[in-house]
């Protein structure tokens, strides 16, 4: 993103002050304490319509930047064709596939997409909640604060009166709706090519019960709110890697390889008894939803997880971001 | 833009930043005391106070406890085994293979709903996948959700052929019930019986009886049972091994709770587009048995072939076997079941170590809890015995 395009919100947010000079604002040295800056009013305005308002703004110029950005919308692309081709490889191919995966481990629910149209959004998000939805999670989160920092328009968007603590909330506000709109998208994308490619009606869950395409579609809701609380956990670890570095790539690397480490650390037997401490072993804690009763209890042990890596991470960033100093 | 004299009120100081990152710490220390909250106030709690009762008295409540039949109850049950097999291949994959061979080695999460006599539900739940047994008046069915096949259970499946049969054929039958009944049943002269302390076992207050063989060569040292402070059911397990301290094989409730479950858990109606099957109990047994040793045992067993020496704890099972004939099964299966099952073989002959006495000689596998000898003479002996004891019964003839 060019430094221009960054400009114009953060212009935008210094006129309400009054005091925006232009589009090319002269860099000001903003030091550490530039939450220090906010006038007093916009501090004990705190939940005033006005700030609600401001906050609302802030957040929808952050939303509107992120999903404008021509890479993020290149990966919300990627996410959507892949259901697409499952689905259609499925639909040729089915007999060898299923054997493969089956010999695998895995092939179970891939077999059920033939039967099932519906199945094709939990084979889909089984496939991608692995490495490409992470990875775009991360992209976006690890992107927010290091992003600006590198660009150098951190401190433009210092110098309106938002606060530190708030920029932090909306970045990673920003971070969670794009992870959530990422596994709807895949969700819709593969209820699309399933309803279309295979046959649709009554479901049958794991547990080998049958349940009515409505509860079904229910169910796939469930799924979608479930792995985008793990994608924001995940936000929350890349955003706080987000303001150790000034280099948005770092934070994205570091991110997409501490999961993939994760990950190999889960499949190694001998410390499989640290598996339910790991993030990544959680999100594929959805097929609970597939079972008859649903798995609350581990469901909800996941969601747990997930609420811990949220809390650790986000005071981290919190810490880190309010209290360093902004050089760039 | 004008320039502005920062207050320096709001200035982060050092002391400031210091004060910021008590923050992380301080929920860090949050998380890390909602993880160890359970040990920890168990341990200020103290052990559980129950009214006093003697070894004896135990022994006969849950014995009767067992012989009145279980109530209607649900739970989750988890079962750890680390038999100490050398070098045997992981037979559970990542993320938790639902076969039931798999239920050997670490550990396995089993639901259990039981409603009454013929009503029966276990779910083994793997990763996007789920073995469901599902017993319901006269029906009985096997749901393997990865192959989608519905296996409909033929024969006898009155309380009493299904208790006979079930556990050897399904290893996932093994709940702490049947395996106490098992322990208890045997526990006789040759067995001390005492009582340690209270335990919270599945968030219930629980006895725990203690059973150790007397017999010194056995490899068990005890075998702990908690039963439930209130009715007397067996909530978990323990089998200690002479060589650990910690349990060889374990299985037990992480909750449970004596409701009567929901009657749609008994029922099964084949989904649609699942493939139907209609197989007798010891055909499953075989087909799940992907150990070829355990299938050559069953098969065997079931020809009567089996002797026994010795009884109790130190009882060794004697049967015809031969190393060609493992070898030859495997390789004259299809498929990759029957390839692993070879590698399991190879794997754990190449760890047996020879042995030789009067009585011939032959390899002896031994793992923790369990010794395998195979002599040379073609005969099998398998006990919870050492080595030595298994030698001296195969001087036996």
């Amino acid at each position: 993103m060019s430094t221009v395009e960054r400009v114009r919100p953060a212009a935008e947010d210094a006129r309400t002050e009054g005091s925006a000079s232009g589009a090319a604002p002269e860099p000001a040295p903003v030091s550490a304490g530039a939450s220090g800056t906010e006038p007093g009013a916009a501090v004990s305005a705190g939940r005033a319509p006005g700030a609600v308002r401001s906050w609302l703004r802030l957040f929808g110029s952050e939303a509107g930047l992120t999903f404008r950005r021509p890479r993020n919308i290149a990966m919300l692309a990627v996410l959507a064709v892949i259901p697409v081709v499952i689905g259609v490889v499925m639909r040729l191919f089915a007999e060898p596939i299923s054997a493969e995966a089956q010999a695998e481990g895995g092939g179970g629910i891939f077999t059920q997409i033939t039967g099932n149209g519906l199945f094709l959004t939990f084979a889909a998000l089984s496939v991608l909640v692995q490495l490409l939805l992470p990875v775009a999670v991360a992209v976006v989160a690890g992107d927010a604060v290091a992003g600006e920092a590198g660009g150098g328009t951190l401190r433009y968007l210092l110098t309106a009166p938002a606060g530190r603590t708030r920029l932090l909330a909306v970045k990673y506000g920003n971070a969670v709706v794009f992870g959530l709109a990422a596994v709807s998208l895949i969700a819709v994308s593969a209820l699309v090519t399933g309803l279309v490619l295979f046959p649709a009606g009554p479901i049958t869950l794991l547990s080998g019960t049958t349940i009515p395409f409505a509860e079904g579609l229910l169910r796939i809701g469930l799924v979608v709110l479930y792995v985008s609380a793990g994608m924001a956990a995940l936000a929350a670890v890349a955003l706080a890697l987000s303001t150790l570095t000034e280099v948005a790539i770092g934070a994205i690397a570091a991110t997409v390889v501490t999961v993939i480490v994760v990950q190999v650390i889960g499949v190694i037997p001998q410390l499989s008894w640290l598996q339910p401490y790991l993030l990544t072993h959680w999100w594929n804690g959805f097929d609970g939803v597939l079972r008859d009763p649903i798995a609350t209890a581990e469901m909800g042990r996941g969601l747990l997880v997930f609420a811990a890596y949220t809390a650790i991470s986000g005071s981290v960033a919190w810490a880190r971001f309010t209290g360093k100093d902004i050089t760039s | 833009m004008s320039e502005r004299t920062p207050r320096p009120t709001r200035q982060p100081t050092r002391r400031g930043r210091a004060v910021r990152w008590g923050v992380p710490i301080a929920v860090t220390a949050l998380v890390a005391g909602a993880i160890g909250a359970g040990p920890v106030i168990a341990a200020v709690q103290g052990d559980p106070a129950l009214p006093e009762r003697t070894a004896e008295q135990l022994l006969a409540d849950a014995l009767r406890a067992a012989e009145t039949g279980p109530r209607p109850m649900s739970g989750t049950l988890l079962q750890t085994a680390s038999f100490g097999l050398p070098g045997l291949p992981q037979a559970a994959g990542p993320g938790g293979s639902t076969s039931p061979a798999a239920l050997l080695a670490g550990s396995h999460e089993l639901k259990v709903w039981y409603g009454g006599e013929n009503k029966v539900r276990l779910a083994l739940a793997g990763r996007m996948s789920e073995t469901d047994l599902i017993v319901g008046g006269d029906q009985a069915w096997l749901w393997e959700s990865a192959d989608n096949t519905a296996t409909r259970i033929k024969g006898d499946l009155s309380p009493e052929a299904h208790a006979a049969q079930a556990p050897k054929a399904l290893p996932t039958a093994t709940t702490p019930q049947q395996l106490a009944q098992e322990v208890l049943e045997r526990a006789e002269e040759g067995t001390a019986i005492g009582v340690t302390a209270n335990e919270k076992v599945a968030g219930r207050d629980a006895y725990q009886l203690t059973l150790a063989p007397k017999d010194a060569s056995s490899l068990v040292k005890e075998v702990k049972v908690a039963l439930d402070g209130e009715t007397f059911v067996p909530l978990r397990v323990q089998v200690y091994a002479k060589s650990a301290a910690e349990p060889a094989f374990e299985v037990g409730f992480t909750s449970v709770a004596f409701t009567p479950p929901a009657p749609e858990n008994f029922t099964f109606t084949p989904p649609p587009g699942a493939t139907v099957k209609e197989q007798s109990l010891t055909e499953i047994g075989r087909e799940l048995g992907a150990d070829p040793q355990q299938r050559r045992e069953r098969g065997e067993e079931l020809k009567g072939d089996v002797k026994t020496v010795g009884e109790g704890w130190t009882t060794v099972a004697v049967l015809p076997f031969s190393v060609e004939d493992l070898t030859a099964e495997s390789a004259g299966g299809d498929g990759s079941e029957s390839e692993s099952a070879a590698a399991t073989a190879e794997a754990l002959l190449e760890s047996a170590t020879p042995i030789s006495g009067p009585w011939g000689s032959g390899k002896v596998i031994r793992t923790k809890l369990v010794s395998v000898l195979l002599t040379d003479d073609g005969r099998l002996l398998v006990g919870a015995v050492t080595p030595e004891k298994l030698a001296e019964a195969a001087g036996r003839k």
